[in-house]
């Protein structure tokens, strides 16, 4: 048996299945879709230099975003990044606590040990030594 | 003995030699000739008492079988790496590591003229054959016995090429090596009918399971077994390299060309006996191979010249009365023969080397004589020898010889005839050489004479020992004329090798033949000696006498018909087939793999992008042929 | 078990130990006594002596088959770390984190000889590729390492990507994660639709990414280029290897014939990764290059293993990374040691170094698969798995398998001849005598499982 013969078997047995989903599909692409359009046909236009310029809270722009800017801070993003991910962990396993007991209780504990161990071993690198 | 004891004692046999190999081959002990000489003597004798103490364990406790580990292991094959030690393996060790220690010895003395790397060189060669020889009579299947077999080819090759700065010789030693591959190519492939037929080579399964062999099974793999018999133990047509082989030095010729390597085809047979006693079709053809060898080889040996030329023709000649034996169903007498041949002929060999080694490697016999007063020593124990190989009772020769006889005429009565006759050619031979040797007056320069002297006591001792069993080697087989229950080695033989039906003669039948046969021979030798001693044959021998003397044009005739419209062949295909089609060809593949190279070459861009684009490709046309496994058929054919 | 708590406390043992200690040699001692204990670990396992026993919910299956290759892997990696270690700590300052990188691999790896469930596939894949990302940019000033890496990484990235995707339409095609050897997974049920197979096709293809078979294989070349040597090599054998044994595992639980489709697919992506592998590296002009494309020639024959998935293939695929690690590690060392990459490069070793000269031919000898070493047995398994499984049409499959591997003669023989044929003064940086001892061994190591393979086969069985 090929490929060919499991899109057919999809196609007469579970077609229906899928239907409400089609739907679905067609009702959201079909609402933005016609939101936009909407509001491009019905909505006032007036162009002019200053309405099409750059403008934040009141403040005028100088120069360009795409400055250098230190690593240091990349550094500093990416860790943090990765420590409130790790942290995150914590959810599922309160939600468990109970259920999980001590097996759990220890699983989360090497959890922690070895992420306090990655934490230890960048503050020892200096990483999240500014100055540094 | 306890298996283990067994196990670990014909593993050291084995290694002993091997490490003697490894040792010398590497140099071990730099200049030092004495060195040299000492460790491989010492390796192949500790091989000898170990080799003893085997032979006492078999002969109280049976045979052994011990593995050591898997070989080869493929769904239903099985190889195991295992040596079978029994009664007939037992008396090969002891002749091998024996003579095989004897010829040491004397090698020492004989080879002392050479360089320090060079004699290292010969030991280590030597070292290796005695341990692919060890390997080839302990191996428990056919497998191991043909490691052994194709070790001692190789070493063989290389000991007859080891002057390598003579062109000629190392010509005679290509020689030996492609006759023994044509015979290694028949016993191969009856190994692998073997193996097809009973999945099996070790020994014991075989013979268990010979019976469900068909009739035509076994005549071929008997018949293939019997070529690689007659490329290594030199029959009718595959025996020309032998006497070529006489190009390496003479205790090689000795050990390997005349007491061990030569008959391993007649320890094959013997080892196979249940094989072939199954087979009337092979029996006759080994049996009429080796009566016409017997005679054929003697024939030549009555006009050659060369000490060591009649003594290889003289060699080839016996191989073929142990062929005969094996024949004509006695084993027995077969392994006995080449027991006592063992015994006489490399004491004949190395008596030769004695010789040329005084007359400073002079062996042209016709420039000898009168060698009797200065070479006293080896002159008695050279006569010893040949009253041994010319059956001259009470010499072992006697007793081998004519057990053969014996069975030969229980079989057919024109075999023992014909044996009879190239048992006179054999003697009258021996004593030309003898004569033309040893008696007379010395025909050589002044100045050789004047050096002429007995070779020192390293080889003369080994010549003694050797004398001495050629002399008494014949008791351990006293036919049942003589004494009831008498015969040691087939009771020893006897849970290897089962005695043929129909070997025994009416004691007054076999009393007559043994004293024809005898007769036959005295008066041969009497003849000789009486012919030689006073006028040797010195000029060159015209006539049929001719014919002999340059061996039946056998070389010739190979050439002519095997040879020469070879080499046209080849020089056909060389010049017009390769030339034009193969080289084309092979050059276009080539070239073709060199072009696509370069183009397979540029896809690999650098690009990320272009990279994951071609993946993506791939992955699509993955989808698509799995999807419909016709896919590629279709869009190729959408195409055109 | 051993191996995959072992390597993680290992490799963040080392990780401290890089800060409170900046003694080069010290860290390397550091390494081997870890990998040592490893392997002990391993090897204890193996032989169900167990020192921790966790309840893993069935996600993970120990077998002996599993527990071989991680000593393989990890012997590989000890002897590759006793060779090439003085060469590690060439590399760049933090010597530390390269090991601490070496063992989460081996943690990666040890996951994938022993999953049972698709998630720990995927944490075994990203365990041990996110490593060598880094390692591949182990040498920060040179840019032709920085490319590699990003290159790597993205399509790491990218492979990673479609892994997922495939394992999330299998899990929509049965509900679980599981790996069932009774209901397996390359006969998904068609009643759950396309899902399930088109699911297996894209792990298929990602992990076809991971050992660099063809069409997927374009990162090859310029990531085991643009590498460091020492752990090009490290890339080259170990890591691929467990993408096989990973690939092994996913695959040949099945118990039925190979479906049609794969039947056309998987010879297709065999020949393919031959015919580039093999006629590619004809024309290289490096010899670290044209062992880039020799590795993906190599794993063209591994996939031989995919198709015959049985017990040939099995032992056959232990063989193969056993035979193809230890030659390669071996060539890799003396290539780490030379001061031309070039096939010239080699001109004329033999007689300045008859003995590296030697070893390295023995190690080529095996690639190429010539008899009595570890390497014919290795592709003599493989092709022996091929015909098993699929008779008289998988010949033709076998034939050009065979015509590519008399092509990789050709290469292979190109440094051979240069070592010994070709007059020349190739330059090599200082050998130690433990080294030269270490390659020896190795070599030995490779004839004698050329002439006695049941050495290494038997142990899957004890």
């Amino acid at each position: 048996m090929n490929g060919l013969s499991l899109f057919l078997d999809v196609n007469e047995s579970a077609a229906v299945d899928y239907f409400p989903i089609a739907v679905q599909l067609i009702f959201a692409v079909g609402f933005v879709v016609t939101m936009i359009a909407v509001s491009a046909w019905a909505g006032p236009k007036r162009k002019t230099s200053d309405k099409l310029e750059t403008f934040t809270s009141g403040i005028a722009t100088h120069g360009d975003a795409r400055q250098p800017m230190a690593v240091k801070y990349f550094l500093v993003a990416i860790l943090f990044v990765l420590f409130d991910v790790e942290v995150i962990f914590f959810y599922p396993y309160a939600v468990n606590f109970r259920a999980l007991g001590w097996d759990g209780f220890y699983a989360v504990l090497m959890f922690v040990a070895f992420f306090l161990a990655g934490f230890i071993y960048i503050i020892k690198k200096g990483a999240l030594d500014w100055e540094g | 003995m306890s298996e283990t004891f067994v196990k670990i004692l014909l593993g050291f046999i084995v290694l002993w030699p091997f490490a003697g190999f490894v040792l010398n081959g590497l140099g071990w002990h730099g200049n030092s000739k004495k060195a040299i000489a000492r460790y491989a003597c010492y390796m192949v004798l500790s091989s000898f008492v170990a080799s003893v103490v085997i032979f006492f364990a078999i002969k109280s406790h049976g045979a052994y079988t011990v593995t050591y580990f898997n070989f080869l292991d493929t769904g239903s094959l099985k190889i195991s790496f295992s040596f079978q030690a029994d009664q007939l393996s037992s008396l090969f060790l002891l002749i091998i590591t024996g003579v095989g220690f004897l010829i040491h010895v004397y090698s020492a003395a004989y080879m002392h003229e050479e360089e320090p790397k060079h004699y290292a060189r010969y030991f280590a060669y030597l070292n290796l054959f005695i341990f692919f020889m060890l390997l080839l009579v302990l191996g428990a299947n056919y497998v191991i016995m043909f490691f052994g077999w194709e070790g001692v080819g190789l070493c063989s090759y290389l000991l007859i090429g080891y002057w390598f700065k003579n062109n000629e010789y190392n010509y005679a030693a290509r020689k030996a090596f492609i006759m023994n591959r044509i015979g290694d190519l028949g016993f191969l492939l009856g190994i692998f009918w073997l193996i097809s037929k009973l999945a099996t080579v070790d020994y014991a399964t075989v013979f268990a399971q010979a019976q469900s062999l068909s009739n035509f099974d076994v005549t071929m793999i008997t018949l293939l077994f019997f070529v690689g018999a007659m490329g290594k133990s030199a029959q009718i047509p595959l025996y020309t390299w032998l006497p070529d082989a006489m190009a390496g030095p003479t205790p090689v010729s000795a050990l390997i060309h005349a007491a061990t390597m030569v008959t391993a085809g007649i320890y094959m047979i013997a080892r196979s006996n249940v094989l072939y006693s199954m087979s009337e079709v092979t029996m006759n053809i080994v049996a009429i191979v080796g009566l016409v060898t017997a005679l054929f080889a003697a024939t030549i040996a009555l006009k050659q010249n060369d000490i060591k030329k009649v003594l290889a023709y003289s060699t080839v000649s016996q191989l073929g009365y142990m062929f005969l034996g094996l024949g004509v169903g006695a084993y027995t007498g077969a392994v006995f023969h080449v027991m006592t041949h063992a015994f006489f002929k490399a004491l004949l060999f190395l008596a030769a080397g004695s010789v040329i080694h005084a007359m400073h490697h002079e062996q042209d016999i016709r420039k000898m004589g009168g060698l009797k007063k200065y070479l006293p020593i080896t002159h008695i124990t050279f006569l010893l020898g040949c009253l041994a190989i010319a059956g001259i009772p009470p010499f072992s020769g006697f007793f081998s010889k004519d057990e053969i006889l014996a069975a030969a005429y229980a079989k057919n009565p024109l075999y023992w005839g014909l044996g009879v006759a190239g048992a006179a050619m054999t003697a009258f031979y021996m004593f030309r050489l003898y004569a033309t040797t040893f008696l007379g007056s010395f025909r050589g320069t002044h100045d050789q004479e004047h050096h002429l002297k007995e070779s020192p006591s390293a080889m003369t001792i080994p010549l003694i020992i050797l004398a001495l069993l050629s002399v008494l080697g014949g008791f351990l087989g006293i036919p049942e004329v003589f004494a009831h229950d008498s015969h040691l080695l087939k009771t020893f033989l006897s849970p290897v090798i089962a005695t043929g039906a129909g070997e025994h003669l009416e004691h007054g039948t076999e009393y007559m033949l043994m004293g024809i046969s005898v007769a036959i021979a005295a008066l041969a030798v009497i003849f000789a000696i009486s012919k030689y001693k006073k006028t040797p044959e010195l000029g060159e021998p015209a006539g049929f006498g001719k014919i002999l003397s340059n061996k039946w044009y056998i070389d010739e005739l190979y050439d002519t018909v095997i040879v020469k419209p070879l080499n046209v062949l080849a020089g056909f295909l060389k010049n017009i087939i390769e030339k034009s089609g193969i080289d084309g060809l092979v050059n276009g593949v080539g070239r073709l793999v060199n072009y696509s190279s370069r183009q397979l070459r540029l896809l690999q861009s650098g690009q990320t992008g272009s990279y994951i684009l071609f993946m993506v490709l791939a992955m699509i046309v993955i989808i698509f042929l799995w999807i419909d496994d016709h896919f590629i058929y279709k869009f190729i054919s959408g195409l055109f | 078990m051993n191996a995959i708590i072992l390597s993680a406390i290992a490799g963040v043992v080392m990780m401290f130990s890089g800060i409170f200690s900046k003694n080069k040699h010290a860290l390397t001692n550091t390494a081997i006594a870890g990998l040592l204990i490893l392997l002990i670990g391993n090897i204890l396992d193996t032989y169900h002596v167990y020192t921790i026993t966790v309840n893993t919910h069935d996600m993970l299956h120990f077998d002996k088959f599993g527990a071989s290759f991680n000593s393989i892997a990890i012997g590989a990696t000890l002897l590759y770390v006793l060779l090439s270690g003085r060469d590690i700590e060439k590399v760049g300052v933090n010597v530390a984190e390269y090991y601490a990188l070496v063992f989460f691999a081996l943690c990666g790896i040890s996951l994938l000889s022993s999953f049972n469930s698709l998630l720990i596939l995927f944490l075994g894949v990203e365990i041990m590729s996110i490593p060598l990302y880094i390692l591949t940019g182990a040498d920060k000033k040179n840019l032709k390492g920085n490319e590699a890496s990003l290159k790597y990484f993205l399509m790491g990235a990218f492979s990673t990507g479609i892994m997922l995707m495939g394992i999330a339409l299998l899990y929509g095609a049965t509900g679980n994660f599981e790996i069932n050897p009774s209901q397996s997974l390359i006969n998904v049920p068609l009643t759950h639709g396309i899902l399930g197979p088109l699911g297996l096709l894209f792990i298929f293809i990602s992990l076809s990414f991971k050992v660099s078979a063809a069409p997927f294989h374009f990162w090859t070349p310029d990531v085991y280029d643009g590498a460091p040597s020492v752990f090009t090599s490290f890339m080259a054998t170990i890591i691929k290897s467990a993408g096989f044994i990973a690939f092994i595992r996913l695959f040949s639980s099945r118990s039925e014939d190979l479906e049609v489709s794969w039947q056309v697919i998987l010879p297709l992506v065999i020949v393919a990764t031959l015919l580039i592998g093999n006629i590619t590296a004809v024309f290289q002009q490096s010899v670290k290059r044209m062992l880039a494309y020799s590795s993906i020639a190599q794993a063209g024959f591994m996939l031989f293993a995919l198709y015959g998935s049985n017990d040939l293939a099995r032992e056959g695929i232990i063989l193969y990374a056993t035979a193809y690690s230890l030659a390669t590690i071996g060539i890799f060392a003396i290539l780490i040691r030379m001061k031309d990459y070039t096939f010239d490069g080699y001109n004329g070793l033999a007689k300045k170094q008859p003995l590296l000269a030697f070893v390295n031919t023995v190690f080529l000898l095996s690639l190429a698969g010539i008899p009595l070493t570890a390497g014919f047995f290795a592709k003599y398994y493989m092709l022996a798995s091929a015909i098993k499984e699929g008779g008289h049409s998988a010949l033709w499959l076998v034939i050009v398998a065979l015509l590519f591997a008399a092509v990789s003669v050709y290469y292979y023989f190109r440094v051979i001849q240069a070592m010994y044929f070709k007059d020349g003064e190739a330059e090599m940086s200082e050998t130690n005598k433990g080294f030269r001892i270490l390659l020896v061994i190795i070599a030995c190591i490779i004839i004698l499982i050329g002439i006695y393979p049941s050495l290494l086969l038997d142990r899957l069985y004890f």
